[in-house]
């Protein structure tokens, strides 16, 4: 996958000459937040073998009740936040009420949702856009200001790769005490390097954008810190909560994890919780970024996470897929988008593109899974 | 051993009912399990065994009947009630999540944590290496998924499970249906050594072998309810058959007491 990245980020470079310039792959990294933001819960919405069709809809309404508590009402931009993130909450007990204890297929309710819920984002503000000014606010943006600048982008890339380089080191150590099998050193090392090489490239290339006006570099994006601090939360969730284990139980086999004693309609509420909270951080960066809550905010947005999801390598048939597939995934869509679009290709072709795109990543899904004798439901 | 003896039944089923839509599957059964006796639960496909034991188990709430585990009323709402009280259930389709590893299969709904409620990964691997090695000292895949296992090993992992959490009652549905010969004989070693530790072991089986060698009693069911409940010894084979094909009660031998 991360070859696939680099191909066509060297396709798309040799096609334009200005694909890998600091000025696109910012662009590029703070576009992909929103999407990439909330395909991480979506990425294990899909492993329980759920679906959430109406997360695009859900994010514009939260985004634009937010905007509107701060613009109309004139609240703050923190409690405005939180209300959208109960709305959120409510939206989610509801949506996984209807699934996980009545039986309903996600797939039902929230198509039906996909459809509500544009519609309640619509009556919020009667339709009428919401400016947002609060300079805090606009910072999770990103954009000109809402970036960490050269010297605290060096500081927190130097530290994740320290922190890196000390949790295979403490894994290894602890698999020596415990008697557990270790993996070869340099297989260790060179994951472990080649993290680094990537983490500390990035932060190179966010502080080499330069904007004439201001002298010092940009550094890493605002929406982007906040995307890497999802994954990683969403990640450590995943591997070493019972919360993690039980989503991956429920999408290998829901009965086997029925039997096993797991609380599975609590898990399932638990999970679109989860989703609830990384959807009203997602509109907090959207709103932020557009300077406005509009109705249509996230319109079409369910196709892109659910795609990011998928060319991640998570499985529909539920119980496989990993959150930093969803992370590569989401790149992938982007760079696709924005290197098309350099190469001045027409809205209409690349929505032709995209689409198929997604095809062919499964395809090579079901074909690999077939080769190495997995069984296919 | 339960023979004659006025001890007090492991689990005492007591007029239990069970229907799904209009089929009574179970209806009005009484049966006795006693420390370390095995009982084997015979009858055709739907005659209502699995659906039994899956009352037991917690699959299903009981719609009517008592249950009574070591003279105590119990009312068994879901899988983790039956397991805290130490019913373990080997179950016919063994009930892994297929893709994950072993370990976290014999863990699954009962994981080690450590003292931050975290998984405790290696805790687990060591104590999941030890139960392997009891079961079957080839066993060493415990890091691929199930699904890349033998149907022998599948079932190590899910015999894993009753043995590590030392259950006082298993249920085991059908568990040599799918094996070779010698992992038919370790599972027979295994109900041998649990009974020896005074585990009461429910048996459903098709097999005849399975129920002689093994068996201390057995009680077979037809359409929901019991045919008859007697001594394996005091049967041969053709008395058993004709109870599960025809329902029809073998001449002047005495059935065991399952009503006190």
């Amino acid at each position: 996958m991360a070859c696939v990245l680099l191909v066509m980020a060297l396709v798309f470079h040799a096609l334009t000459g200005n694909f890998l310039t600091p000025e696109n792959l910012y662009n590029i990294a703070q576009q992909t937040a929103v999407v990439g933001i909330v395909s991480t819960a979506m990425a294990l919405v899909i492993v329980a073998r759920q679906i959430d069709l109406s997360v695009g809809s859900v994010l514009g309404l939260v985004g634009v009740l937010i905007a509107f508590l701060m613009y109309t009402k004139g609240w703050h931009w923190l409690p405005a936040s939180l209300a959208g993130l109960a709305v959120a909450l409510v939206v989610a007990l509801y949506q996984g009420w209807l699934t996980a204890v009545l039986g309903v297929p996600s797939f039902v309710v929230t198509l039906g949702g996909l459809m509500s819920f544009r519609g309640a984002a619509f009556l919020v503000a009667d339709g009428k856009t919401q400016p947002v000014s609060d300079a805090t606010f606009l910072l999770f943006g990103g954009g000109l200001d809402g970036s960490l600048g050269p010297l605290w982008s060096w500081l927190l890339g130097l530290a994740l790769s320290a922190l890196l380089v000390w949790k295979v080191w403490a894994l290894r150590r602890s698999a020596a005490v415990h008697g557990a099998l270790i993996r070869p050193l340099a297989l260790d090392l060179g994951l472990a390097a080649a993290a680094v090489a990537v983490l500390l490239g990035f932060v190179a290339t966010m502080n080499a954008y330069v904007l004439a006006d201001k002298g010092a570099g940009q550094g890493v994006p605002v929406p982007v810190l906040i995307w890497a601090g999802v994954v990683m939360s969403v990640s450590f969730l995943v591997r070493r909560t019972r919360f993690g284990r039980y989503v991956y139980a429920i999408g290998g086999n829901p009965e086997a994890a029925r039997l096993a004693g797991i609380p599975v309609k609590r898990v399932l509420l638990q999970l679109f919780a989860l989703l609830a909270l990384l959807i009203t951080v997602a509109a907090v960066v959207a709103v932020s970024r557009l300077n406005a809550g509009t109705n249509s905010l996230g319109t079409g947005m369910e196709l892109y996470v659910i795609a990011a999801a998928v060319i991640g390598g998570v499985a529909l048939s539920g119980g496989s897929g990993s959150v930093l597939g969803s992370v590569l995934g989401a790149l992938v869509i982007q760079f696709l988008d924005s290197g098309l679009l350099l190469v001045d290709v027409a809205i209409g072709w690349r929505m032709v593109i995209i689409g198929q795109v997604l095809i062919v990543a499964v395809v090579f899904d079901v074909l690999y899974r077939r080769a190495s004798g997995e069984r296919l439901e | 051993m339960s023979r004659d003896m006025p001890i007090e039944a492991l689990v005492a089923l007591r007029g239990i009912s069970k229907s799904f839509g209009g089929v009574r599957a179970v209806d009005d059964v009484s049966l006795n399990l006693y420390p370390g006796e095995v009982v084997a639960l015979l009858g055709h496909n739907g005659a209502g065994k699995s659906t039994l034991m899956k009352l037991l188990a917690g699959a299903y709430p009981v719609d009517a009947g008592e249950l009574r585990i070591a003279g105590r009323p119990v009312r068994i709402s879901d899988p983790a009630a039956a397991q805290a009280l130490g019913i373990e259930t080997i179950h016919q389709t063994l009930a892994l999540a297929d893709n994950l590893d072993a370990v976290a299969n014999l863990f699954l709904g009962r994981e080690m944590r450590t003292r931050f409620g975290l998984l405790d990964e290696f805790g687990m691997e060591r104590a999941a290496r030890e139960v392997f090695k009891r079961l079957n000292p080839n066993f060493r895949n415990l890091a691929v998924p199930v699904r890349s296992l033998s149907g022998g090993q599948r079932q190590v992992v899910a015999i894993s499970r009753a043995v590590h959490f030392n259950a006082r009652v298993l249920i085991m549905d059908e568990p040599c249906a799918a094996l070779g010969p010698q992992e038919t004989q370790m599972v027979h070693d295994l109900v041998r050594r649990l009974k020896a530790q005074g585990v009461g072991i429910f048996l459903i089986t098709h097999d005849m072998t399975d129920v002689f060698a093994l068996s201390d009693r057995l009680a077979v069911m037809k359409n929901g309810r019991t045919v008859g409940v007697y001594r394996t010894g005091d049967l041969n084979e053709d008395q058993v058959l004709a109870m599960i094909i025809a329902g029809k009660q073998p001449a002047g031998i005495a059935q065991t007491v399952e009503t006190t």
